[in-house]
């Protein structure tokens, strides 16, 4: 079982990422992957920028944690997970989840829950700069709402 | 530490998210007896930083100790860092 997990300020390569998944071994018959984008809007507010802090050493183990979650649900062969941290612009990357495994819907349910669980478990915080003013970004209750659907099943919403 | 009578922790404080906002004059260093707790730290701060120890109330507030999920009660030793985290929002 292969397991990248990053918290780093710099870009990621889309291509590389896939390309790495995708040769770690010939049983892999679906990889997915999703990039998660800066929006250029919150609450109806156009954002100058974003900027999300971590706690350098926890962060990294929050993420791992979750990996590891994904990893005892389903037959996985490889996840990485690269989370930006930092000062971000509208429409840069800011999270990349990447999961190989032999069939489409292991690979597509653990990427799902992957996201829906960095969300809410993920040491991370973002603060948003509108207009020259600074704010720290609330936890919403969606993304809680969206963790409760994989605790009704053990492998699917 | 050196000498202070009661004094035999110092510990680190770190203030995470919106709780960095309120704690801009949090000492960086408390200086407690050996086995106090988070809580007890917390309850300290209040006559100083009324807003922060208002902000570090709130439920959802969970506490760390040397980068591990702790108990608000557990106890604390010297030279460990006590982190405050706030709802965490990335992804």
């Amino acid at each position: 079982m292969y397991r990248r997990v990053v918290v780093q300020n710099e870009d990621f390569d889309l291509a590389d990422e896939y390309r790495c998944l995708r040769q770690l071994d010939a049983a892999i018959g679906a990889v997915v992957t999703f990039c998660g984008l800066v929006r250029d809007c919150q609450q109806q507010a156009r954002i100058d920028s974003l900027t999300l802090q971590h706690y350098p050493g926890m962060t990294e183990a929050s993420l791992n944690e979750v990996v590891a979650t994904a990893e005892q649900r389903w037959p996985l062969h490889g996840v990485s997970v690269i989370h930006r941290v930092g000062e971000l612009l509208p429409s840069d990357q800011i999270v990349f989840v990447g999961v190989a495994s032999s069939h489409r819907a292991a690979a597509f349910q653990a990427a799902d829950f992957l996201m829906d669980y960095l969300k809410t478990h993920a040491l991370l915080w973002k603060s948003v700069e509108i207009d020259g003013q600074r704010s720290w970004v609330e936890a919403k209750d969606s993304d809680q709402r969206a963790l409760q659907r994989w605790m009704q099943s053990s492998t699917s919403p | 530490m050196t000498g202070a009578p009661g004094i035999s922790a110092v510990i680190k404080l770190l203030f995470f998210g919106r709780l960095g906002d309120s704690a801009v004059t949090a000492p960086e260093f408390f200086e407690a007896s050996e086995g106090l707790t988070a809580s007890a730290v917390r309850d300290a701060l209040a006559i100083e930083h009324p807003l922060l120890v208002e902000a570090l109330l709130e439920p959802q507030v969970l506490v760390s100790i040397d980068r591990v999920i702790a108990d608000w009660n557990q106890p604390l030793t010297d030279g460990c860092e006590l982190a405050f985290l706030p709802p965490v929002t990335g992804g």
